[in-house]
C-alpha cells in the first residue's frame, strides 16, 4: 500500500485554517437551540385541573399530588388535588406533556438548572389556584 | 430456516420427550426435561449446525427454576426450556459444546444461585460484589427485596415513595 | 486480595501467581470513563492469560424492571447505555409489542430505521476517534469528533436531545419527522460519506495508524468465532455473514436496500475498515429512507395491560446483537425482563484476541472490540519472569504503548518501563 506523500497535509491545513472555528462561544454568546429542544418543565396553574394522570405516567416519580381543599359534588365532599414537581429528578422525557388532556404542561427551552440546594428546584406554582 | 431443518428439530424433540410450540411466526419453544437436555443441545449445535447461542435466561417460577437456552438461527429464534427443582439447583454445563456460554452461566450462578457442574469458572464471581453477605439469598429470586439488599450492602438512599 | 478470592481462582484452574505484594487500587479512578477490571498475567512482554471481572456499574436493571409498569421500563432501558440508547428501547419495545394484537404503522418503522442508523453512524465515528486517541494520533480524534457533531445536530433536530432520544413508544414513535428536514439530511449524509472516504484513505496510508493496527491481534478462525458466539463486527471481520438486519429483518430493513460488509483479514486494521464501510452503507440507507418515507400515522395508542405470554426480540446495535426476553403474566408490570448486551457476548472472543500479544498492543486490541463499558481502568500486572507486581492507570498504559512504537516522539508525561510503578 503506498504510503502518504510528504506535504499531503498542506491542503487540509489550509482548509481547516480558513473554516470558522468549531468551538461554541458559550457562555459569552447565546447558544442556538433547535426547535424541539427539551428543557425545564413548566405548568400553567389556570389550566391544570388536578386529574393526576401526569403523576401516574412519570417514569422518574417527579410529580406528587397533594390535597389543597375539597369541593361539593351533589351531597358529597370530594378532595381537590394539585401537583408539585421535584425537578431535580426530572429526565425531560415529556411523557407528562403528551398525556395531559388539558395541555397544561410544556417543556421550555431553559436548560441552566444548576443550583446549590435541591430544594430550589421544587416547583409549587400549580398550588396557587 | 429451511423446512428440512425445522422438521428434523421437531422430530428429535419428539424423540426426547419434548413439547414443541410455535405461538408466533419466527419463534419456537421446545420444552425438554433435565435427563435429555445435554443430548438435545448437542444435537442442535453439532448436527443441525445452529451455532449462535444468544444468551441463557434464568427464571423464577415459584416452585421451580426455569432455564431457557436462546438460540438464533437465520430467521428463527429457538428457545429450549427446562426446569429445575428449587431444593436442588444443580445442572450440567454446556461449556464443552458451546464454549461461548461460559459467562452466561456465571451470570445465572450469581443472580439465581444455580450451579452448573463442569464450568471451570463457576466459582468466580462475575457480577456480585466481593462483600456480598453469604447469608443473603441471590438477588433475582422473587423473595429478595431491593430495599433489603440495599440495607445489607449499606447503600441506603433517601427515597420519597417507599 | 482476600483468601477467599485466591481460593476461588485456584479452584478455577487459573495460572498460579504470587499476590503478596499486590496493592489493590480498584477500578475507580478520576481519569476513567467506565470501570472494568482485567487481570493480566504476563511473561516478559507477552500476555499469557487474561481474567475478566465486570459488574462495577451493575445497576440491577432486571430486578428494577419487575417493579415498574411497561412504559416506564422503556425509559429505564434506554438509559442502559448512552451510545446505543435508541436500540435498547427499540428492542424492548419490539419484544413487548408482539405480545399485543396491535400492529406498528409503516411510517413509524421507517422513522425507527432512520434514527437507528443515525445512531450507528455517530457510534462508529466515536469509535474511530477513540482508536486515534489510543494510538497517539490526536488530530484524527479531534477531526472525527468534529464530524460527529454534525450528525448529532440532526439527531437533536429530530428528537430534542443528543443522547437519550426518547423517540420510541409502544407501537410507534413519539414524534413525527419535522417539516423540511429531507434536503438537509440528504446533503449532510453526502458530506459524511465524503469524509468517511477520506478517513478510509488515512487509515490505509498513514504511518501511525499502520504501525499500530497492521497485523495486531491474534488471528482467530471462523470456527473459533462461531464457537465463542461472537456477534456483530467481531464475527464479520473474520468472514461470517452474521447480521440481524440481514438474517431476521425488523423495523423497515426488509424494504430499504442494504449491503452486508465483511472482511477476512482478522486483525485490528480490518476492524477499522469494516466499521468505516458500514458507516457509508448506513448513510446511504438514511438518504433512501428519507426520500421514500410513507404517509400515515406514526403511533397507535394501546392499553397499558399486556396479555400473558413470553417473547424475545433481537436487534443489531452498533456493537453487535442485542437480545431482550420479556415474560408477561397479563398485568401492568412485567414478570421477567432479560437483556443481553453485545459486549458481554464479545468478551470471550476478545480474550482470545489478546493471547500472545505485546503489552503495548493491549489498548488498541481492547478498544477494537468496541467495549460499551468504556475504556481501561486500573489494571494490575504480574511478570512471571521477574516476579514483580505493579499497577498502572489507563493513561500510563497508553503512554507506554505510544513510546514503544514511536520512541522519538516527545510526550508530556514520560512513559514508565515495565515493572515501574508510578
Amino acid at each position: 500500500m503506498p504510503r502518504r506523500k510528504a506535504g499531503a497535509i498542506i491542503p487540509e491545513m489550509f482548509r481547516v485554517m480558513l473554516e470558522k472555528p468549531t468551538t461554541e462561544a458559550y457562555p459569552y454568546k447565546p447558544i442556538k437551540l433547535p426547535e424541539r429542544f427539551r428543557g425545564k418543565l413548566d405548568v400553567d396553574p389556570e389550566t391544570c385541573t388536578g386529574c393526576g394522570v401526569c403523576a401516574i405516567v412519570c417514569p422518574a416519580q417527579v410529580i406528587t399530588m397533594v390535597d389543597v381543599g375539597t369541593r361539593k359534588v351533589g351531597d358529597k365532599e370530594l378532595p381537590v388535588k394539585r401537583p408539585i414537581f421535584d425537578l431535580s429528578t426530572c429526565i425531560f422525557c415529556g411523557e407528562c406533556v403528551d398525556n395531559c388532556a388539558f395541555k397544561a404542561l410544556e417543556l421550555t427551552k431553559e436548560f441552566q438548572l444548576a443550583c446549590s440546594d435541591k430544594a430550589d428546584l421544587m416547583m409549587r406554582k400549580a398550588l396557587a389556584k | 430456516m429451511s423446512q428440512v431443518s425445522m422438521q428434523q428439530l421437531q422430530e428429535y424433540a419428539a424423540d426426547s420427550n419434548g413439547k414443541v410450540s410455535t405461538p408466533r411466526k419466527g419463534e419456537m419453544f421446545i420444552e425438554i426435561d433435565q435427563a435429555h437436555i445435554m443430548g438435545f443441545i448437542s444435537h442442535v449445535v453439532n448436527d443441525l449446525r445452529i451455532r449462535l447461542l444468544s444468551t441463557i435466561t434464568g427464571l423464577d417460577l415459584g416452585q421451580n427454576f426455569g432455564i431457557i437456552y436462546n438460540f438464533s438461527h437465520e430467521d428463527q429464534k429457538i428457545q429450549v426450556k427446562t426446569t429445575l427443582p428449587k431444593n436442588q439447583p444443580t445442572t450440567v454445563s454446556i461449556v464443552e459444546i458451546v464454549p461461548g456460554a461460559i459467562l452466561y452461566e456465571m451470570e445465572i450462578h450469581d443472580l439465581f444461585g444455580i450451579t452448573f457442574t463442569g464450568n471451570p469458572w463457576i466459582n468466580l464471581k462475575l457480577l456480585l460484589p466481593d462483600n456480598w453477605p453469604a447469608d443473603l439469598p441471590p438477588p433475582l429470586l422473587k423473595s429478595s427485596k431491593p430495599a433489603e439488599i440495599r440495607k445489607r450492602l449499606h447503600l441506603e438512599v433517601e427515597r420519597k415513595n417507599e | 486480595m482476600s483468601d477467599e478470592s485466591k481460593r476461588r481462582e485456584e479452584s478455577a484452574g487459573l495460572m498460579e501467581y504470587s499476590v503478596e505484594n499486590l496493592v489493590p487500587f480498584g477500578p475507580i479512578h478520576p481519569a476513567l470513563k467506565e470501570p472494568e477490571y482485567f487481570k493480566l498475567i504476563l511473561e516478559g512482554e507477552k500476555i499469557v492469560q487474561v481474567i475478566p471481572r465486570i459488574g462495577y456499574v451493575h445497576r440491577g436493571l432486571e430486578k428494577a424492571a419487575e417493579q415498574r409498569p411497561w412504559m416506564q421500563n422503556m425509559y429505564m432501558f434506554e438509559r442502559t447505555c448512552g451510545i446505543c440508547s435508541f436500540v435498547h428501547s427499540l428492542c424492548y419495545g419490539q419484544a413487548v409489542e408482539e405480545l399485543t394484537v396491535f400492529q406498528v404503522p409503516r411510517r413509524a418503522k421507517f422513522i425507527r430505521l432512520i434514527v437507528a442508523e443515525l445512531e450507528r453512524i455517530h457510534s462508529h465515528l466515536l469509535w474511530v476517534g477513540l482508536m486515534g486517541h489510543w494510538a497517539g494520533f490526536e488530530t484524527l480524534f479531534m477531526w472525527v469528533w468534529n464530524d460527529r457533531e454534525l450528525v448529532l445536530d440532526i439527531v437533536e433536530a429530530i428528537s430534542g436531545n443528543r443522547v437519550h432520544k426518547s423517540m420510541n413508544t409502544l407501537c410507534g414513535v413519539r414524534r413525527d419527522m419535522p417539516e423540511g428536514m429531507e434536503d438537509r439530511i440528504v446533503e449532510r449524509m453526502k458530506y459524511i460519506v465524503d469524509r468517511a472516504h477520506y478517513y478510509r484513505e488515512i487509515i490505509d496510508t498513514e504511518e501511525t495508524m499502520l504501525a499500530r493496527t497492521e497485523k495486531v491481534g491474534n488471528k482467530i478462525s471462523q470456527e473459533t468465532a462461531q464457537k465463542l458466539c461472537a456477534v456483530g463486527p467481531m464475527a464479520r471481520f473474520v468472514g461470517l455473514r452474521q447480521d440481524v438486519r440481514l438474517n431476521d429483518p425488523y423495523a423497515a430493513y426488509d424494504e430499504v436496500p442494504f449491503d452486508l460488509v465483511t472482511r477476512t483479514e482478522g486483525d485490528v486494521r480490518s476492524l477499522l475498515r469494516l466499521r468505516l464501510d458500514e458507516l457509508i452503507v448506513s448513510a446511504n440507507m438514511i438518504s433512501y429512507a428519507v426520500k421514500h418515507l410513507p404517509d400515515g400515522p406514526f403511533r397507535v395508542r394501546i392499553p397499558n395491560i399486556i396479555p400473558a405470554g413470553e417473547h424475545s426480540s433481537h436487534c443489531e446495535a452498533p456493537r453487535g446483537e442485542i437480545f431482550y426476553y420479556v415474560k408477561s403474566n397479563g398485568g401492568k408490570i412485567p414478570d421477567r425482563v432479560k437483556s443481553r448486551q453485545p459486549t458481554m457476548a464479545n468478551i470471550p472472543a476478545a480474550l482470545e484476541l489478546l493471547k500472545g500479544q505485546n503489552l503495548a498492543d493491549l489498548p488498541m486490541v481492547l478498544t477494537a472490540i468496541d467495549p460499551c463499558f468504556g475504556c481501561m481502568d486500573r489494571m494490575s500486572f504480574f511478570d512471571t519472569e521477574s516476579h514483580r507486581q505493579w499497577a498502572w492507570s489507563g493513561e500510563q498504559l497508553r503512554q507506554y504503548g505510544i513510546k514503544h512504537y514511536f520512541p522519538d516522539r516527545i510526550s508530556a508525561a514520560p512513559a514508565l518501563k515495565i515493572g515501574e510503578a508510578h
